[in-house]
């Protein structure tokens, strides 16, 4: 070790010392929120404008289709969209999920949200139709004739009891479609099942790494908008409701910046080596 | 058991379901009744239920199995391993029976998913961003041209993924609109455009046949190859 020049030691930092430096850039801004700026990107722009452009009496399906480990990233984002949503007049939102998580995680989301305090009720604002089964099959399914897939909500209440479902019997009834997930099966599903049959209006929030698979549907208008989950602080921002979205930003531009260190280190230190053994 | 069984019959039954479910997706075949649905209108959505009946079966069967595969470990004490399957099958009876007798909405199953199940997918998934800055750290070095491109094009995409560097450098968000909108929307396209030609291939060959991989292990006469 005594042996090891300076770019010797730059070139090989033990994982333990970018893992510490690394924790330590991402506990301080959770403890001490900086208020970094946060940049509102065209994406989420569209898809706020889209929310707001809903007419009273429009109805949204939400698929609540992303696992436990995707939630600190797109639970914020899915909150922020439900008190959008809320905070605007008579809009009607369903959700179902994809993932046999979403039911919990659906949960989760309203104890964030808690949709009392928008004067939102349960049965007649919005409704959880519960975890279907199937993926596309189940997308499918439920676009040709929801009450044939499923007559209960995810508590096991028939449907027919709450006024929300009134006229609503499949894609044709829906004038959004928004999904939330961390597998492709859903994101793209969707596209396929929903948006070329029926025409539907469609936007999804999908983890970042996610997003180069969405853009295509993007571009060929398919998907009004692709964000990601970690661009959750943008529309809390946008929203003004901010929560963890804008405290995960101060987190993430801090992580990235210091892994951009890491890399410049790194290839320093290489280039330095070499230029020496040369 | 004999050929037709194990192999023409469910080629012939696989062929009309996906004739069936095609042709609504393209026509309106008659007779159609008052709503304007077809009789394959009405067939598709039983099948489609079909599907999520038995994918909602197959979860209970995966447990089932799930069962049967740990209890083998558990007999047999497999070194190093056996524990582990004690304590799965332990779990999954607590979520089952917890999720049977009072609901996989009562506030004791959502506890013990939160605090079990919840936190820990959330850490492992979160425990990532520690070996990816580890990995970041150690693959990305310039080593010739094309490992130089990669370095400078994935800096300039992190950069621009950490939101405030955007706010004071605006024209990353011009360059990585340039790279992720033209550059790799393009080449993602002929991906999934090559995907989606192999998945209408493979469509093609499982309709006809000639794709046998479903029907299980079949022997070579079964296959349709030389007899021996």
């Amino acid at each position: 070790m005594s042996g090891q020049s300076i770019w010797d030691r730059l070139e090989n930092i033990p994982r333990e010392i970018l893992y510490g430096i690394l924790l330590v850039v991402f506990v301080i801004p959770m403890v001490f929120p900086l208020g970094l700026p946060v940049p509102i990107s065209s994406n989420v722009e569209t898809w706020y404008d889209t929310i707001e452009a809903l007419p009273p009496g429009s109805v949204v399906m939400i698929d609540f289709g992303y696992s436990g480990g995707g939630e600190p990233e797109l639970g914020p984002m899915a909150v922020a969209v439900y008190k959008h949503l809320f905070r605007k007049d008579g809009i009607k939102v369903v959700a179902m999920s994809t993932s046999i998580e979403g039911t919990q995680l659906w949960d989760r989301a309203m104890d964030e949200i808690r949709p009392e305090s928008y004067d939102a009720v349960y049965g007649v604002d919005y409704i959880h139709i519960g975890y279907i089964a199937g993926t596309e099959t189940a997308m499918a399914a439920i676009g040709t004739d929801l009450r044939a897939t499923t007559s209960t909500d995810y508590h096991g209440d028939s449907l027919s009891q709450f006024s929300i479902m009134d006229g609503i019997n499949g894609a044709e009834d829906f004038d959004l479609l928004i999904c939330y997930t961390t597998g492709g099966d859903q994101s793209e599903g969707w596209v396929r099942q929903w948006v070329t049959v029926y025409g539907t209006d469609y936007m999804c929030s999908v983890l970042a790494m996610m997003v180069p698979t969405m853009l295509p549907y993007q571009d060929a208008g398919q998907i009004i908008s692709v964000t990601s989950g970690a661009q959750a602080g943008e529309m809390e921002s946008l929203v003004r409701v901010p929560a963890r979205g804008i405290k995960s930003a101060d987190v993430i531009t801090l992580t990235h910046i210091l892994v951009i260190i890491y890399v410049l280190i790194g290839n320093v230190a290489a280039l330095m080596k070499r230029g020496g053994n040369s | 058991m004999s050929i037709t069984v194990r192999k023409t019959l469910p080629i012939v039954i696989v062929f009309v379901i996906a004739v069936v479910v095609m042709s609504d997706y393209f026509l309106v075949l008659p007779p159609v009744n008052d709503a304007g649905t077809s009789w394959t209108g009405s067939a598709v959505t039983s099948l489609q239920n079909w599907g999520i009946i038995l994918t909602a079966f197959s979860l209970g069967f995966g447990a089932v199995n799930l069962f049967f595969f740990h209890s083998k470990h558990i007999s047999r004490r497999t070194p190093d391993q056996w524990y582990y399957s004690l304590w799965l099958l332990i779990v999954v009876v607590i979520f089952t029976v917890i999720g049977v007798f009072l609901g996989p909405n009562s506030d004791q199953y959502s506890w013990l998913y939160n605090a079990s199940y919840f936190a820990l997918s959330a850490t492992v998934y979160s425990s990532l961003g520690f070996y990816m800055t580890s990995g970041v750290y150690r693959a990305l070095r310039v080593k010739n041209t094309e490992s130089g491109i990669f370095l400078v094009v994935g800096l300039l995409v992190l950069a621009k993924n950490a939101p405030a560097l955007t706010v004071y450098f605006p024209v990353l968000r011009d360059i990585v609109s340039f790279i992720t909108g033209i550059l790799t929307t393009s080449a993602q396209r002929g991906i999934m455009i090559g995907g989606a030609l192999g998945a209408i291939s493979l469509g093609i060959r499982t309709m006809t046949g000639r794709e046998t991989g479903f029907l299980g292990k079949l022997t070579e006469e079964e296959r349709g190859g030389a007899v021996g």
